[in-house]
This record gives C-alpha cells, structure tokens and sequence, in this order.
C-alpha cells in the first residue's frame, strides 16, 4: 500500500496490494480526496490490526508467565517419583520400572 | 506472585537427583542415603510444590475467568472435583503431586482452548483477529500441553501400577489344536 508518482507528472497515484488466489495484486485507487480517504481508511485498519496483534501477543505472554509454575511442579514430581521408585527397589530397564527380584 | 519453589527446595532436589544418580548405576550406599534423604526431604518438597501448584491453579482461573467471580467458582469446584476424583480415597504425597500437576495442566488446557475459541470465533470482527501464525503458536502449545497432559496422566497410572502390590490382571488363552 503506498503513494506512487509517475516519472512525468507530478500527481500522486494511491495503490493498495492484497492478496488473491495466493497470489500479491496491486489495486490501482487514484489520486485526489477519494484516495486520500482511501488511504486513511488503509492507515487505520494497519493500526487497528497492529494494535490487536499486541494485544493478543500480550495475552499469551501473561499466560506462559502464569503457567511457569508448572515446570517447578513438572521437576519436583519427575525427581521425587524416580527417587521414590529407585528407593523402592526399582530400576529402570530399557525405559521401563521394574522391580528389582528379591526386594 | 512468586512461583518458584524456595532455593533450599531446589537444593533438596538437586541432592535426590544427584542421589538418584548414583543409585541408578549401582551404587548400594547411594540407594541406602536416597531412602533416608527421601524419608527426610519428600514432605517439604510435596508441601512446597503443592503450595506453588495451588497458587499457580488460581492464577490460571483468575485468566481463564476474566474477572467473572461466577466463572471462577465453577472452575474452582471442577478442579477440586476433579483433584479429588483423580487422587481417589487415600493418595500417597506423590500421587498428591502427581494430581496437582494434571489438574494445572487441564486448566492451562482450557484457558489455550479459551484464547483459540475467542480467535476463531464468528462474532469477532475480521479486523480483530490475529494474524495465522497466532494462532498456529498457540495450537502448537496446546499440542504441547496435551502430550503432557497425557503423559502425566500415564506416570499416575505407571506409579499406582508399580505400588501395587497386587500384579496386572493377565489374559492367556490356551487353543488346542489337537
């Protein structure tokens, strides 16, 4: 999206691109008041679209913040559990925990 | 808020670990301290970690809710329903454990179900939503969270198996064929 001049002339072209079928298409709008107004109407939506991306990004980054707890609790259980089971008198065997014979 | 578990509880897992360690390649005497240090430290670190786990819940309903007292108090009663259905009658400190981290894991299910609900959801303007790598974030974490999810749910179900004293239940058919 952006203002064009042409290499004579001295009149500014305003030119959207979007996208169709996968593919970038430049929309040829004008020049004079209607694609000024076209022009601010494209500013605001980029901002808007700005604005809700940092919203949303915002949002997750309070949830990955909220949900840190969970790697402490992820590491507390795993060492206990394998401390636990090793006390028991299991041992791991390909992957596995198997009770140790005779304990 | 200060979710992180206190350095002597790191320091009190970092000695089982590095116990573990030795008692899992051999060493009798490592096994012999595990069972004592274990003996000693397990109850802090359950206490700890459960307290850590309970305030982490609640963060995550106060998220999932946005503010709507209603919506926690469901949230809170499925939790504790759920955390008293999945411990069972008489859960060992582990199992404790254990349930805190599913049930931390399913809310933070629900509060990414939530973001992705509120993003593909058709009363949302098109000029609201996010771009689709967004949303692939997202689902990509969700993914993440529901394998461990899983697999937290398999460890209880492994741990409870093992503490049994009692084997699995085996099946042998026998066909004769003479």
């Amino acid at each position: 999206m952006g203002w064009e001049s042409r290499e004579r002339g001295t009149r500014r072209y305003y030119t959207r691109s979007r996208w169709v079928d996968g593919q970038v298409v430049r929309e040829y709008v004008g020049s004079g008041p209607a694609a000024e107004i076209a022009a601010l109407e494209d500013e605001y939506k980029r901002q808007q679209r700005e604005e809700e991306a940092a919203f949303w990004k915002e949002e997750k980054e309070r949830l990955e913040a909220r949900a840190a707890f969970l790697g402490e609790l992820a590491e507390a259980s795993e060492v206990l559990l394998r401390a636990h089971l090793l006390a028991s008198g299991f041992h791991k065997h390909k992957g596995q925990w198997r009770r140790k014979c005779g304990s | 808020m200060d979710l992180e578990l206190p350095k002597d509880v790191q320091d009190k897992l970092a000695a089982l670990q590095a116990l573990s360690e030795k008692a899992e390649n051999g060493d009798k005497e490592a096994r012999n301290e595990l069972r004592r240090v274990l003996r000693e430290s397990a109850p802090e670190i359950v206490l700890r970690a459960s307290d850590i786990g309970r305030r982490g819940q609640w963060a995550l309903i106060k998220t999932v809710a946005a503010n709507n007292p209603l919506t926690e108090e469901a949230l809170m009663a499925r939790l504790d329903l759920m955390h008293a259905d999945i411990a069972g009658p008489d859960p060992s400190p582990l199992e404790i454990l254990l349930v805190k981290r599913i049930c931390s894991l399913w809310l933070l299910i629900e509060a990414l179900d939530m973001l992705v609900n509120a993003q593909l959801s058709s009363n949302l303007p098109r000029e609201h939503r996010t771009g689709m790598s967004f949303l692939r974030d997202i689902l990509k974490w969700q993914e993440n969270v529901s394998r461990r999810y899983l697999a937290a749910l398999k460890t209880l179900a492994q741990i409870r198996k093992l503490q049994s004293n009692t084997p699995g239940i085996q099946y042998n058919t026998q066909i004769n064929l003479r």
